[in-house]
């Protein structure tokens, strides 16, 4: 199910693939004054693959990979937003990736933020002419979003942490700049403030009883907040609704 | 999922590799004022949001400055001016922020990197500065602010200080997690119970997926509430999240 949207995105997004093969490009880096103005001209345009190919060149790399951490997707499964990496490499290799990704607790997500990591793609992936099989992820957040951001080493270049992290940081920027709107829809899912105060209340260990004391309501209307809480977040016990808030940053 | 939990066991013994680091909040002054005088600035303070709590009641604390207690303005004063706004902003954007002082001369201003700035209401403080949001994910957010009585920043310095000021607010983090740790770490068992609870298993559906009776799963979840210093559960399972015990 998450393969399949992810890979129709894809589908779009190949279809705008650069004719320059990207390892090309990338020999001659962009000083910083020009990734800022081709950045600026990219995000006025909304042309997301343009501003990720001048930050791909800009460290030096042979190919992008941008995914969204999505939030309410079950699975983990991320979003493919843009990528010029084979067809074939996002698909098999790229979601897997992310999906590794996601399976790390939330600290050791927030802890990473902006900190270039290198790994290695396995043996037998098809890769751009002259790219290694090292990859370099840079996790970082624009307002509530999580993105994540991959790169395609060179063979014969190491890529530099200082432009790496610059990188991140203009990235978060070019992102909060084209994906403002689609924050909000996300913010708080349609749940109503006495529900987010019930829910804020049983995470912090009250009993229906105790919450109705609290807020002054009767305990069956409270435990019709959770029900209806628990409907709308698509969870089957208390526990896991609040398992929800604290994963979704709601409480 | 034996691998999560691996990964789990990894996390719990990292703190000890970090202590190193920083040992109390008064260790990050030299590293801000370092900071602020890259941006040539003659104040700084770290706002950071509380953790938990209701939308509607979530605010900024400023937890380190360097405000003269006698100067009229100071993180108090920032924070009545910018405050809501501050933290409109933190949930759907990470551009930086600059905001213009009540005086025609105290101005902020990047030339090189205007597109990639917000401007707040002018003319309100007697100072002029710049706000950099830090959004790390469910915690350690906030803002790193830099006050001047005039501010001329290129965007490699924003950039700089931007990134800079996400390693902070990371160290921040470690710290105020060691103090929150449990005493007692969970058990392997202990974690894998919490986090099928979490996934919405009741303990008969626990039980048979772990292969254990019902009543040991519920002992399990009794032993990991106590240890999470909560009083129910469902309290565990919100601290067991918020502490990366369980994903």
């Amino acid at each position: 199910m998450g393969d399949f949207v992810a890979s129709a995105k894809l589908d779009r997004d190949m279809q705008e693939m650069p004719a320059i093969p990207p390892a090309a490009a990338a020999r001659r880096p962009l000083s910083a004054e020009q990734l800022i103005e081709r950045l600026k001209a990219s995000a006025e345009a909304a042309d997301v693959s343009a501003g990720l190919r001048a930050l791909t060149n800009y460290v030096g790399a042979d190919g992008y990979l941008l995914a969204r951490h999505e939030l309410n997707s079950e699975n983990g499964l991320d979003n493919v937003i843009s990528s010029d990496w084979p067809f074939d490499l996002v698909c098999k290799r790229g979601i897997e990736l992310i999906t590794q990704l996601s399976r790390t607790t939330e600290l050791d997500k927030c802890l990473s933020t902006l900190h270039p990591a290198f790994s290695m793609l396995p043996e037998e992936s098809e890769l751009p002419a002259g790219a290694s099989r090292e990859y370099c992820t840079i996790i970082f957040n624009s307002g509530r979003n999580r993105y994540v951001l991959m790169f395609i080493c060179p063979s014969d270049v190491i890529l530099s942490q200082q432009r790496l992290k610059e990188a991140g940081v203009l990235a978060s920027y070019f992102a909060s700049l084209l994906f403002h709107d689609t924050t909000r829809t996300s913010r708080d899912m349609d749940l109503t403030d006495r529900e987010l105060e019930c829910l804020y209340w049983i995470a912090e260990g009250k009993t229906s009883d105790e919450i109705a004391t609290i807020i002054g309501i009767s305990k069956n209307t409270i435990n019709n907040y959770i029900t209806s809480v628990m409907r709308k977040t698509a969870t089957r016990t208390r526990s896991e609704a609040i398992a929800y808030a604290v994963r979704h940053n709601l409480v | 999922m034996t691998e999560s939990r691996a990964r789990e066991s990894k996390s719990l013994a990292e703190p000890t590799k970090r202590q190193m680091k920083a040992v109390s909040r008064s260790d990050f002054f030299p590293r801000l004022v370092a900071m602020q005088r890259f941006a040539h600035a003659r104040n700084f303070a770290v706002l950071k949001t509380n953790n938990s709590g209701l939308p509607s009641r979530r605010k900024l604390t400023c937890i380190l400055d360097n405000f003269p207690s006698d100067s009229e303005v100071g993180a108090s004063s920032i924070l009545d001016a910018y405050g809501p706004t501050l933290l409109e902003h933190l949930e759907v954007s990470s551009l930086p922020l600059l905001w213009n002082g009540k005086e025609d001369t105290q101005t902020a201003e990047t030339p090189d990197f205007s597109a990639f700035v917000l401007r707040l209401k002018n003319r309100v403080l007697p100072v002029c500065g710049i706000a950099l949001p830090v959004r790390l994910g469910s915690m350690g957010n906030g803002y790193t602010v830099f006050a001047a009585n005039y501010l001329d920043i290129t965007s490699e310095i924003i950039i700089d200080l931007h990134a800079r000021s996400h390693q902070m607010m990371m160290d921040l983090l470690v710290l105020d997690e060691r103090r929150s740790a449990p005493d007692e770490v969970l058990s392997n068992r202990e974690i894998a119970c919490l986090q099928l609870a979490g996934d919405g298993l009741v303990s008969e559906e626990i039980a048979g997926q772990l292969g254990l009776s019902v009543h040991t799963v519920n002992a399990y979840l009794a032993s990991a509430t106590v240890k999470l210093d909560s009083v129910n559960r469902i309290q565990a399972i919100a601290k067991a999240i918020r502490l990366g015990y369980i994903a």
